[in-house]
């Protein structure tokens, strides 16, 4: 576990060994930390924009010693694994863009208004409360669901925007995406008790039965 | 009550007394859940003129660093709240990355604010290779010219000047979208900027 004053002494670290400045985006237990909703985690979820950045990043952590393991421990044999680094009981899950079956998307990334400096090269943006819903759902781990009950209940949520976020991915080629978030918030719902307006979960498996007649149709 | 449970109905700018109305307890007790709040880190306090003590209680005092909107309401007499959160760690801004912050956020108040920043940068090439990565060279030295007409200012380098100076032919930009002030035409022909302010803006600098 780390906490908020370990890890901000960790960026700090990084920071002076990267070579150029990078920006990061932190979407699960870190973000949670910087919005005031946990005190400590396991994980430090980092997505990147560039495979570029992330190499320069890991180059930046392996003399901390951090040491590559391998994601299929913690992902199974999901797609868009990230890349996980290892020290002690700290990790790195390092994405690029693609986070499982979610995209960071565009929208998402301008969200992502809190930023927060590390020295004079590590950018750090905390992406938006209702993003960081949508990539528990991405992940799904251990934990992930009760992270996600934790947001709901301590910040207002504008249901509207993880509808919105969800068309989008869509969009973007996630084509599950509907099938996926409608089932993580049924989850929340009826397993522990969140309060998930009906009316959303309607919306997201209205969009499914509309994909499930397209597909028919092209059959 | 749990610190994170004050902390969630406390979070704002506070009196002992507007606490103890708030909670619903007297003012010792109030006290001692500001006592509680700060240990945890989440409060800074202040006093004012009569002495009486006002407490700003809020997660990111416990985050700590430094932040641009701090530097600006150290050195500027236009006071600004903070619109969003952008803090950093582990090196201490220069006056010169404010002011260059300042312009990229083109707002008119934080630009405002960031033109006292003019009586005390001092170092122009760091300030022009600043200017000059985020494209701002010219807005930098209208900001300048403008400051000077209304406070004592360090003088600019002449290389600034000279590096920065567009050509005649450059199309006017604006500082703050799509704002023009009908006063400074010079500076701003001299420049090629829109400048967005008028001289009764720039009153608390006289």
């Amino acid at each position: 576990m780390i906490s908020i004053e370990e890890q901000q002494k960790l960026f700090i670290e990084i920071s002076r060994r990267l070579d150029k400045e990078i920006t990061v985006y932190a979407i699960g237990g870190t973000a949670m930390m910087f919005l005031g909703i946990k005190d400590s985690t396991l994980d430090i979820d980092l997505v990147f924009e560039t495979e570029r950045d992330k190499e320069v990043f890991k180059d930046a952590i392996k003399p901390l010693g951090y040491s590559n393991i391998d994601s299929a421990i913690v992902y199974g044999g999901k797609t868009n694994a990230p890349e996980m680094m290892k020290r002690g009981d700290e990790r790195f899950d390092l994405f690029v863009i693609n986070v499982i079956d979610f995209i960071f998307s565009d929208t998402m990334q301008q969200r992502a208004e809190q930023i927060y400096q590390f020295g004079a090269n590590l950018i750090l943006k905390v992406a938006d409360s209702h993003d960081i819903i949508l990539m528990k759902c991405a992940t799904d781990r251990l934990k992930d669901r009760d992270d996600a009950k934790k947001i709901i209940e301590s910040r207002k949520i504008d249901w509207q925007t993880i509808v919105n976020e969800a068309k989008k991915q869509i969009n973007l080629g996630k084509t599950d995406t509907a099938w996926e978030l409608g089932y993580f918030l049924e989850d929340l719902k009826n397993d522990l008790k969140v309060e998930v307006p009906q009316v959303v979960l309607d919306e997201l498996f209205g969009i499914l039965k509309n994909q499930i007649e397209k597909r028919k149709k092209n059959i | 009550m749990k610190t994170k449970e004050l902390l969630k109905k406390l979070e704002g700018v506070h009196t002992i007394t507007s606490i103890s109305d708030l909670l619903n307890v007297s003012k010792q007790k109030a006290a001692y859940y500001v006592c509680r709040l700060r240990k945890a880190g989440y409060v800074k306090t202040k006093r004012l003129r009569d002495n009486r003590r006002v407490y700003n209680i809020s997660f990111e005092n416990r985050l700590g660093g430094s932040s641009y909107y701090d530097i600006l309401n150290k050195n500027s007499p236009v006071k600004i709240a903070t619109p969003k959160v952008y803090r950093i760690y582990g090196k201490e801004p220069s006056l010169e990355e404010t002011l260059v912050y300042a312009i990229k956020t083109r707002s008119l108040r934080t630009i405002l604010a960031s033109l006292a920043l003019f009586k005390k940068i001092e170092n122009w090439k760091e300030l022009y290779h600043l200017a000059k990565k985020n494209h701002i060279e010219r807005q930098v030295g209208a900001l300048y010219d403008l400051a000077r007409k209304f406070m004592r200012t360090r003088r600019m380098t002449k290389r600034f000047r000279n590096n920065a100076l567009p050509k005649k032919e450059y199309p006017l930009v604006y500082i703050v979208d799509n704002l023009k002030s009908k006063e400074f035409s010079d500076i701003g022909e001299t420049w090629r900027v829109y400048l967005p302010f008028n001289s009764a803006d720039l009153e608390d600098y006289k």
